[in-house]
């Protein structure tokens, strides 16, 4: 179960940022913030052996204490980050991939709307719900 | 940025605080005492005292060297325990056991003593010698120390084995001290004093290493005799002895297993408050060790590991509730330490990740250290003074590590006396109340700051900032919380992270309300009110209230939240006389993301010098609340200098504004700003230097706000994407803000001109003649012109760059040697009136010319009421082909005007030059001529132009002969001469150009023998024609020749018929015939046939001869019928 899914855009500004927790909004708003530099960082070097192309998951970012922050890069650089208590460890490496790969349809989906500009906060209440669903129901 | 890392840090000066020993921390060097050396007094000793102390660089032996005074005192050894059967320990480590071993204790004493083998006394010295290391072994009594013998020595060593005297006195010495051989040393003092003086150390060293392998053994050896129900701290205690003393033997490997021993017994100790902070201080310590050891031996994944499970262990371990600020501090110090060691490590080389760096350690550190802070806020606040007598007493000088001073000694088993631990925990909670936690988190974010910038995380560094400034903030220190937020407020706003921005920002203001600086808080203010920042409508209220009395002269309402007694403070500060005064703050708006934006524009790229610039300027403001300004203006920077433009003022009595300033929400407005550029800045580009918008009243407070007007404010707008800005939408009934596209400069150009410039000419230009170009200027300027000046040059061709060395311009033809360009003053020319010049062009060389005239001149213009002298400048260019008025060939005939190709020496022929005009327009010949070259003469003595005055269409062709004789043979063709003509256009009859062109060459044969016939031009049937051959003889030799003259059936004649000639060298025979016309019409002639004598060296050959004849004699001759009447005969020409 995740705890906080966001989508950021090329610029590394914040398009989207959902918690099931909204009093820790500021909390992950802060991880998810910090976790742009190993995002930066492994962009940066994968850009070194170019060639053959890119797995778009990041893995594991950084784990904390309290929570593992997952990422993943679409080829337009726009990046999905995903927040999981540290405590579950009952989530696989593959249930991880799922859920980005949702997401990425999901963000497909709001980018093929003639009335979204693209680079603007998305605010969808479908994608906003199915996000929701995704953290809850883990899949 | 003016923040660095270096003021982070002395920002943040670090107090310390359950600081690990010294002894722990520093790495254990095996410690060797040097006895009897007087370096006070003794040169000698000195040196020797310095060459083992100083310069102990790494590749020297781990040891560490004492200097003992004669009389040392070394510790007293406890009575040896010959059984642990009824001993319990008291403690797990004692304090002073570390430092006893590290400095007290040495593994060697070196006796140094001078003596030489060959001294007079050396009796006595030995018995004193031996009588000091008998003192120094009842001063180590108990003590396995190793004692060594070391003679300072004046002569060098001989060989071993040599010196007999030597090796008998060495013997009886070591007798006498009860000395070990191999414990003996001498150290020649002298030369290689430093080669002497390492030997000694290694060998010190290698005893060190057996007197600590030896006492680690008689350590482990107790093991035997211990249990687990009462010496559980003895495991623990004996394991981290045998650790330490292995530590100093510099077996890490060992070290590490013991400690690691030492560790797991310790786990096994249960755990219950009072002996709860020993156990953990204990576990830090071992920790310590085993994570420094495994990072020495380049283990960085074990140690991290060990650290984890260390933490893992001990995180739960609170202890006591109410000192449960001490477990939080102890993590800290778990995680500050860790960090340390972990940077120890990479200084020495280890590499660090991104993800796994020191800095990590040091943000948990500071992580526990803020939960101290809470829970010490919580315990400790009802605690108000220090009990009576102090229970903390002697804590500096307990037994063991990490017992309370209250209760020293103290098994956990014996229950503790609840009076005396109540007022221990109050006088410890006191303590902690007292601490300055702020500083201690403070330091520890800066560590923890300048790891995540070496490790390229910035933004991690930027939380760690802010919750700095946090602690700043906490610690009442405003101004340094100010300028961290606000330094951080700039990067979050980059990257559009509002939601951070706007809690930073509601951070800053109270910051800035408490340190009441004005500048930020209108700052803050404005960009609070922005739509950027995510606020609730009712703060954003609260906010525009307090800036609207801000700028009324009020101080502003406190923030929310803020602690009572620090508004009370600051509201003093705000009601000062420093905040009351009159104050101008200018804010550089594209800092920031406020709630006005501003973007600018010229209407045009370029302006004319009389025309008006136009700037546009739109505004928009989103802040909620309508917002009156008072003055708007623009800058307008040139190179030079910067001009400023009122665009928009409120009307001067204060109470009327200006309702063009007033913005509501949202709202969009545009204003236009005109004037008129200086002359001055003709040719050069201006710039919208910035827009300034007056917020309050000038003479009251006011701020300025500065935007530079090309939009590049942080604006919400995502601009990564412009092409799709069109789809936003926008209110149709104000200008669509996000689609104007600033236009920052704008270029000056000169004014158009009105003057018209016509050039007439009659193109094509013919090639080598003066060619006249007339240029009309005409006035159509509402004002008279002045200083007019015409200058002609000629457009380089890229086609042929060396044109411009083929034409000439001139503006009189009589002085026609000018530069280009060519410069005509014209003068003054009234409105409407015209003016003409002429100016000729030659071209030597056919082809285009481009010619350009530009006409600069002053034009007064009252425009405005101002005097205004401006300079214009008018251009065109005239394209001028250059053609050739003539195609001249010539054309060689023999006198028979057949066309030849090559001419025999001193044979008459003819050229004929062809003149065919290819102008379009008509040509007349003024006159031609011929200039013939040396080795051509003409035949004629008067030579005369046989086009003179004749007048040629395009087309039509002219003619003239010249007869021409070659004086002498020539291998080369022979130029023949120049031709020349003197030409005019029909309607220019003043202008005559003269052209000459080289006529062709033409190939010269030598021929020996020339014959010319003198024949009438007809003849008479039946009248006798005198005919006569000369034959001359061109030759230098006699030739002989026989003539032939063949019978004509057309003819009779007299004469020879056959004859033998001899001719002489250069002359001429002449042969008479009287030829009788038998026939009329075009009749064949007697053909004259010479025959030479068959000799081979004759210089003419017969084929030769025949040719000339053909050539040079006429073959027929019209002969006319016979008129009526008496035949006259025809004269004989002589």
């Amino acid at each position: 179960m995740a705890v906080c899914v966001a989508v950021i855009g090329k610029d590394n500004s914040p398009k989207f940022i959902s918690c099931l927790n909204p009093e820790l909004e500021l909390q992950f708003h802060y991880k998810v913030h910090t976790s742009l530099d190993v995002v930066e960082e492994k962009l940066s070097s994968a850009g070194i052996n170019t060639g053959d192309v890119r797995e778009l998951y990041l893995g594991l970012l950084y784990s904390t204490e309290e929570h593992k922050i997952f990422g993943y890069v679409t080829n337009t650089k726009i990046k999905f980050i995903v927040v999981v208590e540290s405590a579950n460890t009952l989530l696989r490496d593959n249930e991880v991939r799922t859920m980005f790969r949702r997401l990425h349809n999901l963000y497909t989906d709001v980018v093929c709307n003639p009335f979204y500009i693209p680079g603007d906060p998305i605010t969808s209440k479908n994608f906003d719900d199915t996000v929701k669903s995704i953290m809850v129901n883990n899949i | 940025m003016f923040l660095t890392d270096d003021n982070l840090l002395t920002m943040s000066a670090v107090p310390s605080g359950f600081d690990f020993p010294s002894e722990l921390s520093t790495k254990p060097f095996a410690l060797i005492g040097l006895t009897g050396l007087d370096t006070l007094n003794n040169a000698i000793h000195r040196t020797i005292w310095d060459a083992f102390s100083n310069n102990r660089r790494s590749d020297r032996a781990p040891v560490h060297f004492k200097l003992l005074g004669p009389a040392h005192e070394f510790p007293p050894p406890k009575a040896k325990r010959n059984t642990y059967e009824w001993y319990i320990p008291k403690g797990i480590l004692k304090r002073n056991w570390m430092n006893k071993h590290l400095n007290e204790i040495p593994a060697v004493v070196a006796i140094f003593y001078e003596l030489d083998w060959e001294d007079p006394q050396w009796n006595e010295k030995r018995i004193e010698c031996a009588s000091r290391v008998q003192s120094m072994r009842v001063a180590l009594a108990g003590r396995n120390t190793r004692i060594a013998v070391v003679l300072i020595q004046q002569t060098a060593p001989l060989p071993t084995g040599e010196d007999m005297t030597a090796a008998e006195r060495a013997t009886a010495l070591c007798t006498s001290c009860e000395l070990n051989a191999k414990s003996l040393f001498v150290l020649p003092h002298g030369d290689h004093l430093h080669g002497y003086t390492v030997r000694l150390e290694n060998v010190f060293y290698d005893l060190a290493l057996n007197y600590y392998h030896h006492e680690a053994r008689n350590v482990k050896s107790h093991r035997d005799q211990l249990n687990k129900t009462t010496h559980q701290y003895l495991f623990v205690r004996h394991q981290l002895k045998i650790g330490f003393l292995n530590e100093l033997k510099q077996d890490s490997h060992t070290a590490q297993k013991h400690y690691l021993q030492a560790y797991n017994n310790l786990l096994e100790v249960r755990i219950v408050d009072t002996n709860n902070l020993e156990v953990k201080t204990v576990a830090g310590f071992i920790n310590y060790k085993l994570c420094k050891l495994m990072f020495q031996q380049n283990l960085p994944r074990d140690a991290i590991n060990q650290f984890r499970q260390h933490i893992e262990m001990f995180r739960n371990c609170i202890g006591p509730k109410d000192l449960a600020f001490e477990h939080c501090a102890w993590m800290s110090k778990q995680f500050s330490v860790f960090g340390d060691i972990f940077d120890e490590a990479i200084r020495q080389g280890l590499p660090a990740l991104q993800t796994q760096h020191p800095g990590f350690y040091y943000q948990q550190a500071a992580q526990n250290a803020i939960e101290r802070k809470t829970s010490c806020q919580e315990l400790c606040k009802s605690v108000t003074e220090y009990p009576n007598p102090d229970p903390l007493m002697g804590a500096e000088n307990l037994e063991f590590y990490g017992q309370r001073p209250w209760r020293p000694g103290k098994l956990s088993a014996e229950p503790p006396d609840p009076a005396k631990e109540k007022i221990g925990v109050l006088a410890l909670q006191y303590k902690e109340k007292n601490t300055n936690h702020s500083m201690l988190i403070i330091g520890l974010l800066g560590s923890a700051i300048s790891q995540f910038k070496t490790y390229r995380c910035p933004r991690m560094r930027r939380q760690l900032v802010v919750q700095m400034a946090e602690e700043y903030f906490s610690s009442q220190d405003y101004g340094k919380a100010l300028t961290l937020l606000t330094h951080m407020l700039w990067d979050y706003r980059c990257e559009k992270w509002w939601l951070l921005l706007s809690n930073i920002l509601v951070r800053a203001l109270g910051c800035a309300f408490l340190a009441a600086s004005v500048q930020d808080y209108v700052v803050l203010s404005l960009e609070a009110l922005g739509s950027c920042a995510q606020l609730h409508e009712e703060e954003k209220t609260r906010v525009f209230g307090n800036l609207e009395r801000l700028l009324k002269g009020l101080p502003p309402d406190p923030e929310p939240n803020l602690p009572q007694e620090e508004v009370d403070h600051a509201r003093q500060l705000w009601t000062s006389s420093k905040v009351g005064d009159v104050f101008n703050i200018a804010i550089e708006m594209n800092n920031i993301t406020g709630c006005i934006e501003s973007k600018a524009q010229f209407t045009q790229p370029q302006y004319q010098a009389d025309q008006h610039v136009t700037i546009e300027v739109y505004i928009r403001s989103c802040c909620p609340h309508p917002l009156q300004f008072s003055k708007l203006t623009v800058t307008v920077n040139n190179p030079t200098y910067s001009s400023e433009f009122a665009v928009c003022e409120s009307s001067s009595n204060e109470s009327g504004a200006n309702p063009l300033l007033l913005f509501h929400k949202n709202e969009v407005k545009r204003f236009v700003c005109q004037f008129l550029p200086d002359v001055q800045d003709v040719g050069k580009e201006i710039q919208i230097g910035s827009i300034l918008l007056y917020l309050g009243s000038e003479k009251g407070r006011c701020a300025i706000l500065r935007f530079t007007g090309t939009g590049s404010e942080p604006s919400s707008v995502d601009i990564s994407c412009p092409e799709l800005q069109h789809f936003r939408p926008s209110s149709a009934d104000m200008p669509d803000f996000d689609g104007i596209q600033p236009v920052a400069t704008a270029e000056i150009v000169p004014r158009d001109s009105k003057l018209e410039v016509t050039v007439v000419h009659s193109t094509p230009a013919l090639l080598g003649e003066w060619y006249p170009i007339k240029v009309i200027l005409e006035n159509k300027e509402s004002n008279m012109i002045s200083e007019m000046s015409m200058d002609i040059n000629l457009l380089s061709n890229n086609e042929d760059p060396s044109l411009e060395q083929a034409t000439q311009i001139c503006e009189s033809i009589s002085d026609h040697i000018v530069s280009l360009p060519l410069k005509i003053s014209v003068g003054n020319l009234d409105p409407n009136c015209n003016i003409q010049k002429l100016f000729y062009m030659r071209g030597h060389r056919i082809g285009n010319r481009n010619i350009m005239i530009k006409v600069s001149y002053n034009l007064s213009v009252g425009q405005d009421g101002l005097d205004n002298n401006n300079s214009c400048i008018k251009e065109t260019t005239v394209m001028i082909p250059v053609v050739k008025p003539f195609d001249i060939t010539a054309k060689f005939f023999s006198l028979k005007f057949e066309p030849i190709a090559k001419s025999f020496a001193k044979e008459p022929f003819v050229v004929m030059p062809h003149v065919s005009c290819v102008s379009p327009c008509s040509l007349v010949i003024e006159n031609s001529s011929i200039e013939l070259s040396g080795h051509i003469k003409s035949v004629d003595d008067e030579v005369k132009s046989q086009l003179k005055l004749i007048s040629l269409k395009n087309g039509e062709t002219g003619t003239e002969a010249y007869c021409v004789t070659a004086d002498q043979a020539n291998d080369q063709p022979v130029a023949l001469g120049i031709y020349t003509l003197q030409w005019r256009r029909e309607d220019t009859p003043e202008l005559v150009t003269s052209s000459s062109v080289t006529l062709p060459t033409v190939r010269v044969e030598s021929a020996p023998l020339f014959i010319e016939m003198c024949l009438p031009a007809h003849g008479w049937v039946r009248t006798p024609m005198a005919v006569s051959y000369h034959i001359r003889n061109h030759t230098t030799c006699l030739l002989d020749l026989e003539l032939n003259m063949e019978a004509s059936d057309a003819f009779m004649f007299a004469g020879h018929k056959q004859l033998q000639l001899r001719i002489l060298p250069e002359s001429v025979k002449t042969l008479d015939y009287n030829l009788y016309p038998l026939l009329s019409g075009l009749v064949a002639l007697p053909r004259l046939r010479l025959t030479i004598s068959d000799k081979n060296d004759y210089p003419v050959k017969q084929p030769q001869l025949t040719e000339l004849l053909d050539r040079s004699l006429p073959s027929h001759v019209y002969v006319m019928p016979q008129g009526k009447g008496n035949p006259t005969p025809i004269a004989i020409p002589s």
